[in-house]
């Protein structure tokens, strides 16, 4: 009588042990934070290009230049030497952390380009590069949005 | 008195014997002692250049690799038209292309071909549209004592871009233990840069390196669709505008359509600032397919132009003659 109580009291203690262990190992879930989906619509004009490193900020009037992004389309305005010269559609090849960004000239060839998308002053930046002429030309135009 | 000379004689021979014997021992490191090249080439042939070497090495280093860099245009593709063989007291073997990714040791991070851009430049040439392109032996040696006399045979074929051409080449030695570098041993390196080289024999205008342009076209290379920077330069000789004070560009453009666009107006489209005030030097940069109106169809190929005062009543072309300057928009 006196042993069956003890292991019916150390079964008890060896349950309560296992649900007390079991509860301490459930596993905290961390909520991923979802990083927000990049918006690139809007109107967005040239502050600063370049041409294999020079500045051709002050000496090219970029100030008329204009691209708009609406809905999957993109639409020059004055245009320069640029990527593509002809409107069409565009596509990120990730919509949360966009690293290329494709233009589709209508009735032409996807081209794509590498981009960064930064923050400067508070005011989101597009930067992109391109040859639109021989190869070894580089450009690289950062973008503003136009309030 | 006469005791005292001759004391005063013994330590100025003194001074100067270890003078001679510390400018021996620092006359280490490598030098190039010549270099045999012709003065003149055919556009797309192969020249046979040796440069001589001697490498007077003291101490107890290495084993290092010699490491020989080229200066050439870059339209030669010199790294894929070039074999390079050597010869010295302790054999013969070959040179090649030192891979982008071994880095020299004092380059900061630099490959050999821009260490030697950033230390050498473009050896004295005009237009920024070179490159130095770096070899690697494929024996080493160690700096013990002895002097390593060799020569250094190069095979290139030059003008792979078919254009006539004026520029210096330039040579560059040193060793993958040392760089461009020098300490009580001496200095590491030796450069050489060689009279004006010139390839004739294709058709169309010459890329003259060498002499000063009167207008000069940046980038070198480039397409309608570029922006181009034309910049005249006042300073070389007095040309039917010195003195002005604004010029104008006057150009012609011909399209692979076979159409001709001029555009001659003396308008702000057209006006050449001078870069600073006194610099007589002015510059335009423009879009040529926007400048010359081009229809989406319509390449430029070539284009014509003239420097003009602000009346068109005085003009300079070529050579400061009334024909025109002449740029070919090409990529290679």
């Amino acid at each position: 009588m006196e042993t069956n109580y003890k292991i019916r009291h150390l079964s008890l203690l060896l349950i309560m042990a296992v649900v007390l262990l079991a509860s301490a190992c459930k596993t905290e879930k961390v909520l991923p934070q979802k990083e927000a989906l990049k918006d690139i619509s809007g109107n967005w004009q040239v502050i600063k290009a370049t041409r294999n490193g020079t500045d051709l900020t002050a000496i090219v009037d970029f100030s008329q230049f204009r691209l708009n992004f609406t809905n999957g389309n993109y639409t020059l305005q004055n245009k320069l030497p640029f990527l593509v010269d002809q409107n069409g559609s565009f596509s990120l090849d990730d919509p949360q952390y966009p690293y290329k960004i494709t233009f589709i000239a209508t009735g032409k060839q996807p081209v794509s380009t590498a981009f960064t998308y930064p923050i400067v002053n508070g005011k989101r930046q597009l930067s992109l590069t391109f040859s639109p002429g021989c190869a070894n030309n580089s450009y690289i135009y950062v973008l503003q949005q136009v309030n | 008195m006469r005791s005292y000379l001759y004391i005063k004689g013994k330590a100025l021979w003194r001074v100067c014997a270890c003078l001679l014997l510390g400018i021996v021992l620092a006359c280490c490191g490598e030098i190039i002692t010549g270099v045999d090249q012709p003065a003149t080439a055919t556009v797309g042939s192969t020249i046979d250049i040796t440069v001589h070497i001697d490498i007077p090495t003291v101490g107890n280093g290495g084993p290092d690799n010699l490491i020989l860099g080229i200066l050439v245009p870059k339209g030669w593709k010199a790294a894929q038209n070039t074999t390079i063989n050597y010869t010295s007291p302790l054999g013969s073997g070959t040179m090649t292309l030192v891979p982008d990714a071994s880095l020299p040791k004092n380059g900061n991070g630099l490959t050999w071909s821009a260490y030697m851009k950033k230390t050498f430049g473009i050896g004295g040439n005009l237009i920024d549209d070179m490159e130095w392109v770096a070899y690697q032996t494929d024996k080493a040696y160690s700096h013990n004592g002895s002097e390593i006399k060799g020569d250094l045979q190069i095979k290139m074929k030059v003008g792979a871009d078919g254009n006539n051409t004026r520029v210096k080449l330039g040579y560059v030695i040193t060793d993958t233990g040392n760089g461009f570098v020098s300490d009580s041993n001496g200095t590491y390196y030796s450069e050489v840069i060689t009279p004006c080289f010139e390839l004739t024999g294709a058709s169309g205008d010459i890329i003259d390196f060498c002499n000063p342009q009167l207008t000069v076209i940046d980038p070198p290379k480039s397409l309608d669709n570029d922006f181009i920077t034309l910049t005249f330069d006042g300073t070389i000789v007095a040309t039917p505008v010195s003195g002005e004070t604004e010029l104008y560009l006057c150009a012609t453009a011909y399209t692979s359509d076979g159409k001709t666009i001029s555009v001659c107006e003396q308008t702000a489209k057209t006006l050449m600032k001078q870069t600073t005030a006194t610099s007589k030097k002015y510059q335009i940069t423009f879009w040529p397919r926007s400048f010359f109106g081009l229809q989406d169809s319509q390449t430029i190929i070539r284009m014509e132009y003239f420097v003009t005062n602000k009346t068109n009543t005085a003009k300079v072309g070529y050579g400061n003659t009334l024909a025109p300057f002449v740029y070919t928009f090409k990529c290679s």
